[in-house]
């Protein structure tokens, strides 16, 4: 096939399969989002610090960051319900919408600033020994670690899914973000629905973060370019909806990696931004988003 | 009414103790000042009694991203103090590193030198880590008619500002460094010379002009450029350019890089299976360590770079250098940052100057250093009048997994290889 | 107002009074973060916008001032402050549709646009290299000031847009547009239904916050002599504007002042002389927690609270009713000027 129409589809299999890892970090912000109404701004530090821990597993332990998952994915989400617990809980209600989001982000930098002290500021990556073979399918390549990282995020978002759907506690999840007045009328106990969502979502990020770590270079400084395409995605899903985050992190991790094929990778962190901007003009609410009174 | 007056008197209160504050430790910092007897403000530095120790300033990275390197800088400089005190000092002063961190900040590193000149009234000053921070601080410098040895700020646009107190303490200026390689390329007999070219560039103030120099000098000599990807800092997905690369088909790769981004290219090529004939890395194949353990032990052989200081250097002080920095750090030579060589050469330009001229005042400095030739562990430095130095760099290659020089002949410890053997061999 | 006016003339007078070098270079530092921070009261605190984008204005000055005298000389040395207007109102010109497009959206959604917006112009600085010099860097003329008073012109600059930011910020509050301000902060649809300016008077904030922040930027730029995308459109210059902001007192006139007056000479203090601690990020971001969880409202309007409940005990014969009840503090928890028209 021709060069350039190679390098959409090569750009379009890259973004796609990267398209994975960013629903997984987007599913759990937006989730935070429609329970408690925060915009996380440390999602992106939680993701960093995961990416940490499973790259200490790996090289202290020789334990393969797949295998890590499911303890790192426990201890993040402890730390995402003590975070809720010790600097958002004691927000008072009238206060929480604009300090909240100022507390996530001093979280986020207090993140970055303890994984500055414990891993200093070397760039790390989890280098498995497969992290450099990469299969060819019909001439387009196939980087082993990304299929991975492809096929892990569905299965995490499918757990997600069935955790939200079919358990007691997704139901109380949902009727949260629904309506949460109705649902504390009907039993809901939204601050321990609060704490153990921010858990969630803190746990979503564990498992994206050991993922990335074997994607790309990581340091403590790498939250802040993390969370602005968070918040492009979320933007685009719509606050609030899981699936509009994952279906929003496809199309934003895809025409993001074309740009970066096809054209030149200088404009590819560009397209986050341009899309965020777009969404915002011509429809607020994203694309599943719901136009609450007095919202967007 | 009257709670809002209390509040304006709150207010006052709080600025006007805060500003006390601010000016008694003003005063105080004045007045602690314990070392250097002087209180004139805006000259070189006073003329002390013979025995009051050389305080020399020194505003390093010790946190942020320039950490790493500043810290070996740090190291230098501290071992070479150690070194030179143990031999009696300079001129029979001890001499004292004050070494602070400017947090990888432009903002902080002005502030930091304002410090140390104004307010510590060091006698002399080294330079920070990175042409970034390099250039702001030498203009406060410059002000204070003080001498400028850094051994990090290598840019053009360092040289740019045409200052006559600054002294890069490295053999060439930066995008200088890929000279040798272009040198050796189009040294060899015409139908080995590599026909064809890639550019893969990191945009920053040295990768990419290395590259591009290399590029200049390629493209006059006939070489034909068939790819050239300046990518941005935070790319961290290499491997579409290395695609593009690979579709090219290059006889030779030149890569503008620092380290993560030379392991990524590298490991692109090798999932990409495509070995040019000739590569070429500014930073990050110059790693005796950090380089194989990152892209494979097998993959690095082949791969050039160039180096100002390397294990087994043959400059006369490296022997002594080595041994005294293993047993004042631990660890071996191959795990010496070349960044600690160059901080410690401009300690030994200081000793130079003092055991030649018999004086160490800045204006010494800097007229002695306008002259002659002068030795050091990154090689016999002379500058012109502008700083930059007029020698060039070795090029070093990768050979049964080791780092060796290999161009020009006078440092040559093996012959280059070329073509460079296909990955994993 | 007395009170207020000695710590002007203490301000302006400090250049004469001999000090060092270095002080005056601190101070520098100190009245920039000042007037930034006072600055951005003007959006995050009285309209209740917490902008956390506006170091891209920043870059915008400092850039701006740079671009210029690519194409003009530096002969006396006094011109890149001439200039400052025009950064001022060029940053105010590209601000007014941002902020017209954004600030149709609520505050989180107006956060994410802002911090999105830093990004975009540090790219763009980046990127468009034959504009900005990209990733090399854009140098600025040297200043040809003498030795001795160098800083001089960099202090009283400096000085001026404090100055500047607070008259606005004071004559602001004593007028429609501030109360306006405080009607939006309380609640936007009341505000807008009561037949408030809604759009205008929080574009018109916008517009003017951004401008005096740019102007800061280009005086930086000139001071530095080079600026970097990545320095100049830097994440922690917004966050020690908003840090300080909070600090003090949001929705104050002074509390910016303070916050920056203690955090500028203590964060510099600390690197410089306990250097090579990495632990400064951990106690910025360990200040701001404890001050939005114990102290929401910051200094100024905390120690204004305490001392009016005691003053209210005092004066009456048991603790009033009312003394656990805020003042009418809504939405986003900043301090309404009690209707004697406002706390200086």
């Amino acid at each position: 096939m021709t060069g350039s129409v190679h390098a959409l589809i090569q750009g379009v299999v890259l973004g796609i399969l990267t398209g994975g890892v960013y629903a997984l970090m987007a599913s759990g912000q937006t989730l935070i989002f429609g329970i408690m109404k925060v915009v996380n701004l440390a999602q992106g530090a939680l993701v960093v610090l995961a990416a940490y821990l499973s790259y200490t597993l790996f090289t202290s332990f020789g334990l393969d960051p797949l295998l890590t998952i499911p303890l790192t994915t426990v201890i993040m989400f402890g730390l995402g319900v003590v975070i809720q617990l010790v600097f958002l809980r004691p927000l008072k209600r009238e206060d929480s919408a604009q300090l909240s989001l100022l507390v996530t982000f001093a979280v986020a930098l207090l993140l970055e600033g303890f994984m500055s002290v414990v891993w200093k500021t070397t760039y790390r990556s989890t280098n498995t020994d497969y992290a450099n073979s990469s299969w060819t399918l019909l001439g387009i390549q196939f980087t082993v670690v990304r299929v991975i990282a492809f096929v892990l995020s569905l299965i995490a978002l499918g757990l997600l899914f069935l955790l939200l759907n079919r358990t007691k506690f997704g139901r109380a999840v949902r009727a949260t973000v629904q309506n949460p007045m109705s649902a504390e009328l009907l039993g809901v106990e939204s601050k321990r629905v609060a704490a153990l969502g921010f858990g969630l979502g803190a746990a979503t990020a564990a498992a994206a973060g050991s993922v990335y770590g074997l994607l790309y270079p990581f340091n403590s400084g790498s939250h802040y370019d993390l969370i602005s395409e968070l918040l492009s995605i979320v933007v685009l899903g719509g606050l609030g909806s899981v699936g509009g985050a994952v279906i929003a992190a496809l199309i934003v991790s895809t025409s993001s990696a074309v740009v970066a094929t096809v054209f030149s990778p200088t404009w590819s962190s560009f397209t986050f931004f341009v899309i965020l901007i777009l969404v915002l003009v011509l429809r607020p609410q994203g694309l599943y988003g719901t136009v609450e009174r007095g919202a967007l | 009414m009257s709670s809002g007056n209390r509040l304006r008197g709150i207010a006052t209160i709080a600025i006007t103790s805060a500003a006390v504050l601010l000016l008694t430790s003003a005063c105080a910092g004045t007045a602690s000042n314990s070392t250097s007897s002087s209180a004139g403000t805006g000259s070189s530095a006073p003329s002390p009694s013979t025995t009051a120790p050389l305080l020399i300033g020194a505003s390093v990275s010790l946190t942020g991203d320039f950490a790493d390197s500043g810290k070996a800088v740090k190291a230098g400089y501290e071992l070479w103090a150690d070194e030179v005190n143990k031999k009696g000092g300079i001129l029979g002063r001890q001499v004292e590193m004050k070494i602070v961190d400017d947090t990888s900040s432009p903002t902080q590193v002005v502030t930091n030198y304002q410090n140390l000149i104004t307010q510590d009234k060091v006698d002399l000053v080294f330079g920070p880590f990175s042409s970034l921070l390099t250039i702001p601080a030498s203009q406060v410098v410059k002000r204070y008619g003080y001498a400028f040895l850094e051994p990090a700020g290598g840019g053009p646009k360092v040289f740019a500002q045409k200052l006559d107190n600054l002294f890069f303490v490295q053999p060439a200026p930066v995008v200088k460094s890929g000279d040798v390689f272009a040198d050796w390329v189009l040294s060899l007999p015409k139908a080995d010379q590599p026909k064809t070219a890639a550019y893969a560039e990191l945009d920053d103030p040295f990768s990419a002009p290395i590259a591009e120099n290399i590029r200049a000098r390629f493209e006059a000599a006939g070489i034909q450029t068939v790819y050239k990807q300046v990518y941005p800092a935070e790319t961290r997905d290499l491997s579409p350019i290395m695609t593009k690369v690979a579709a090219a088909n290059p006889d030779v790769l030149v890569s503008g890089t620092q380290s993560e981004d030379a392991y990524s290219q590298v490991k692109s090529l090798v999932q990409l299976k495509f070995s040019p004939k000739f590569m070429y890395m500014s930073n990050g194949a110059n790693s005796p360590v950090e380089f194989p353990s990152k892209v494979g032990a097998n993959n690095v052989n082949g791969i050039m770079s160039a180096a100002d200081w390397y294990p087994g250097s043959p400059a006369p002080t490296s022997p002594a250098f080595v041994a005294a920095y293993t047993a004042k750090y631990g660890g071996s030579e191959t795990d010496i940052d070349p960044s600690s060589a160059e901080a410690y050469s401009c300690g030994q330009l200081v000793e130079a100057v003092a055991a030649k001229t018999g004086k160490i005042d800045n204006a010494t400095v800097i007229s002695s250093l306008h002259q002659g030739t002068w030795p050091t562990l990154v090689g016999n430095l002379s500058w012109d009048a502008i700083g930059q130095p007029t020698g060039s760099f070795s090029l070093i290659q990768w050979i049964d997994q080791k780092l060796v020089p290999v161009y020009p002949a006078e440092v040559s410890k093996a012959t280059p290889v070329y073509p460079k053997p296909n990955w994993g061999g | 107002m007395v009170r207020g006016g000695v710590f002007v003339v203490a301000l302006m007078a400090l250049p004469l009074l001999g000090f060092e070098h270095w002080v005056l270079n601190l101070m520098i530092f100190t009245l920039m973060y000042a007037a930034m921070s006072s600055a951005w009261n003007l959006v995050g605190g009285f309209a209740g916008y917490p902008s956390l984008g506006h170091a891209a204005f920043f870059g915008l000055g400092a850039y701006f001032v740079g671009i210029w005298f690519q194409h003009h000389d530096v002969v006396t040395g006094y011109e890149p402050f001439v200039i400052l207007p025009l950064a001022g109102l060029i940053a105010a010109v590209v601000g007014f549709p941002i902020a017209w497009v954004a600030m149709r959206t609520r505050a989180d959604v107006f956060a994410i646009v802002t911090i999105t917006l830093l990004f975009v112009a540090q790219t763009l600085a980046f990127n468009l290299d034959s504009l900005t010099g990209g990733a090399q860097g854009l140098a600025m003329p040297t200043p040809p000031f003498e030795l001795a008073r160098f800083e001089w012109p960099f202090y009283y600059a400096m000085l001026w847009l404090l100055l500047t930011s607070m008259a606005l910020t004071y004559l602001s509050m004593r007028s429609k547009v501030g109360l306006s301000l405080d009607a939006i902060r309380a609640d936007e649809d009341k505000a807008l239904g009561v037949g408030v300016h809604v759009q205008g008077v929080k574009v018109l904030a916008f517009s003017v916050s951004v401008a005096l922040v740019a102007m800061a930027g280009g005086v930086w730029a000139y001071y530095e002599t080079f600026t970097y995308p990545q320095f100049a459109f830097d994440p922690i210059i917004t966050i020690g504007m908003v840090l300080m902001c909070f600090l003090g007192g949001r929705g104050t006139l002074w509390g910016p002042v303070i916050g920056a007056f203690i955090l500028v000479p203590g964060q510099q203090y600390l690197a410089y002389r306990l250097g090579g601690s990495q632990f400064y990020l951990i106690a910025y971001a360990g200040v701001f927690l404890l001050i939005m969880l114990l102290m929401p409202r910051g200094i100024l309007p905390t120690i204004a609270d305490r001392l009016r409940r005691r003053r209210a005990i005092a004066s009456s014969s048991g603790p009033p009713p009312s003394s656990d009840v805020p003042p009418p503090s809504s939405g986003a928890g900043t301090n309404v000027p009690v209707p004697s028209g406002g706390a200086a």
